[in-house]
């Protein structure tokens, strides 16, 4: 039956058939190989974009936001995620129903929702910043029929929980998470992280398969301000009820730590976005401003506290252009604490002759006049001092109560803060730390003494004659029952676009400290262009007043006067 | 004999990665699923931190105190510091 080994070619022993066998086996693979090869070679855009599309989903690029917060850590903005519900038209499987479910889930009407519909070609959005709770209802049926064609947009809606409380510091931030303006704007690289676009595995329904890559470090940062709500709280109310009161055109309101040059409250009012008044706004400040030129007169030793300034005939022709008038008065010779109460120009006046003017511009620049105090605001103004080479004796009298020379409410708060402590001048800070994700902190507000400005024995002769000009000068309004109050006026007329001055308007404004014994805050209050002329004494000095109160309650600081009761 | 063994062990090695994988990509969709909840929570939570800001701002309880029960401001010198003891 079988033929012996050898004998024909076509003989199929046990090791032939396997040698076949086995060819037929690899024949398979072979062909799956070639095919892989030219799916590879040939097809490979084609079947790398289809596995694309199966096993990855993207994550969309995203930008986190700090917070901003007051120095005890209440936060002034937030922001929250929000997501933006939209309708992609062509994909609806079930119109009535999905509106229905729309009207429902998001409380909005049919009409309105049927409205959009028929307006939009295609795609439109049916709400903006839906809660939470909203959300986790539409994103449970975004798989089901009801849901096809419904779109979840994430967003972020930024949260101000003290309403418009310290907006013009703050400033604002748009749905992005990106700062538009003021310390938003400022602070942007630290307040805001940007999240790249990530590629994640997807399972079988959409949903993202967790990886630890997708995990990114956080490096967004929250920004401490030294503003304390509650002091800018204060301020803010007591600032906008006498703005309304009297008609002004704007008020600013700032508050600061003398010791410290921190600033606790920095209100304008109206308030506008990133636009605070406190550091962008100059004028000329008036008799205010003679607490600086009467310091630094007494400083370099130009007078002492016990001269007489002769004001015969309460007029005084300093040069043809110029006559300056006293009016308030009938004496003819005034003592330095009474020019202050009286709040004369006259004798500022003289006394700024007196010091000569290279001398006073140099204090004056000494207490920061004239340049930026890098508190690091935007839009921050240095004001306008020209250069005593260009001086006439006018201009150099007129500073001496405050004309001629422009200053920001910064600036003079600032100047006063540095009688108040000694004769110091601090660098004011709004900026109190950043905090990193981390945990890293960058302190920003530590107490920077810029120069000393005057001698220690000059601010306490300076401290008492401003408490004399509230106890009984031109700032009886400010006066608090167990507190030792100094400050000062200030009524200014205000430059006329026709060139001079103009009468009938003006700028009031009170600067001063308190408890004298030991300052604890400086109060700055302004008020531009009220609608019937007023003084600083009658309507700022109340303003001031009203604050400090506050503050001194707020902080329970101790009276510094014995017998009040 | 010991072809037939090792090529049992590298199936069930090849076998035992699978199944590892598919374990892996189960806790990983249990993962996100728990952090999409977690973060709806805390978005929720976050709400509500902010209404408590909201309503302990100090306008709104000057306005309950002053309006509703009637309280005014206390003045400086009447407030009494007692010393810690």
């Amino acid at each position: 039956m079988f033929r012996k080994k050898g004998s024909s070619p076509f003989v199929f022993n046990v090791k032939s058939r396997m040698r076949v066998a086995g060819m037929l086996i690899l024949l398979a693979p072979l062909c799956i190989f070639v095919r892989l090869f030219y799916m590879q070679t040939f097809l490979y855009e084609e079947f790398s974009s289809k596995a694309e599309r199966a096993i990855y989903n993207y994550l969309a690029e995203d930008r986190l936001r700090g917070k901003i917060l007051d120095v005890n850590g209440r936060e002034l903005a937030e922001s929250v995620r929000t997501h933006s519900c939209g309708v992609n038209k062509r994909y609806v499987q079930n119109k009535n129903k999905t509106v229905d479910f729309l009207s429902q889930t998001l409380g909005i009407p049919k009409k309105r929702i049927l409205e959009k519909w028929n307006r939009a070609s295609n795609f439109f959005f049916v709400a903006k910043k839906i809660k939470p709770d909203t959300y986790i209802k539409i994103s449970q049926i975004l798989r089901t029929n009801l849901g096809q064609g419904l779109e979840l947009t994430p967003e972020y809606e930024r949260i101000h929980p003290y309403g418009a409380s310290a907006m013009d510091l703050i400033g604002a931030s748009n749905s992005k998470n990106l700062g538009l303006s003021g310390i938003e704007q400022m602070y942007n690289r630290e307040l805001s992280q940007d999240i790249s676009k990530k590629r994640a595995k997807r399972a079988r329904r959409g949903e993202i398969i967790y990886d630890r890559k997708l995990k990114e470090e956080l490096s967004v940062a929250n920004v401490y301000l030294t503003i304390d709500a509650v002091a800018q709280f204060y301020a803010e109310n007591a600032l906008k009820k006498e703005v309304e009161a009297i008609g002004a055109k704007h008020g600013v309101a700032i508050v600061q730590e003398p010791k410290t040059g921190k600033i606790l409250a920095a209100a304008s009012y109206p308030v506008k976005d990133g636009q605070s008044l406190a550091f962008q706004f100059t004028y000329e400040p008036g008799s205010t401003f003679k607490t600086i030129a009467i310091s630094s007169a007494l400083d370099a030793g130009v007078v002492h506290i016990t001269d007489s300034i002769d004001m015969s005939g309460r007029e005084w022709k300093v040069a043809s252009t110029l006559t300056v008038r006293d009016n308030q008065h009938k004496k003819d010779f005034l003592s330095i604490p009474e020019i202050m109460q009286l709040s004369s120009n006259i004798g500022a006046g003289k006394i700024a002759l007196e010091l000569g003017a290279k001398n006073l511009y140099y204090y004056i620049k000494g207490f920061g006049f004239g340049t930026k105090t890098d508190i690091n605001f935007n839009g921050e103004s240095k004001g306008n001092l020209s250069h005593f080479n260009k001086w006439t004796v006018v201009d150099t009298a007129t500073k001496g109560y405050g004309y001629g020379v422009a200053v920001t409410p910064i600036q003079l708060i600032n100047a006063y803060s540095a009688i108040a402590n000694g004769g110091t001048l601090m660098q004011p800070h709004i900026i109190d730390r950043i905090e990193y994700a981390g945990g890293k902190v960058d302190k920003k507000s530590k107490p920077v003494k810029i120069r000393r400005v005057l001698k220690e024995e000059t601010t306490e002769i300076m401290k008492k004659v401003l408490q004399s000009v509230v106890e009984t000068g031109s700032g009886k309004h400010a006066k608090i029952k167990g507190y030792n109050v100094a400050g000062k006026t200030g009524t200014a007329e205000k430059l006329s676009k026709e060139g001079g001055y103009a009468k009938r308007k003006h700028i009031v404004s009170f600067c001063g400290f308190a408890p004298v014994s030991d300052p604890q805050f400086t109060v700055l209050v302004i008020l531009d262009d009220p609608d019937k002329y007023s003084f600083g004494g009658t309507t700022a000095a109340p303003v001031f007043k009203e604050i400090m109160e506050r503050l001194l309650a707020m902080k329970a600081v101790p009276p510094d006067q014995l017998d009040f009761e | 004999m010991r072809v037939f063994v090792v090529l049992f062990l590298l199936a069930l090695f090849g076998f035992g990665i699978a199944v590892m994988r598919i374990e892996i990509n189960r806790s990983g969709r249990e993962i996100s699923q728990i952090q999409n909840e977690v973060e709806v929570k805390e978005a929720r939570n976050q709400y509500l931190q902010l209404e408590i800001s909201r309503l302990s701002r100090p306008g709104h309880i000057i306005q309950i105190a002053e309006e509703e029960l009637g309280m005014v401001p206390a003045k400086p010198h009447e407030i009494v510091v007692l010393e810690e003891k």
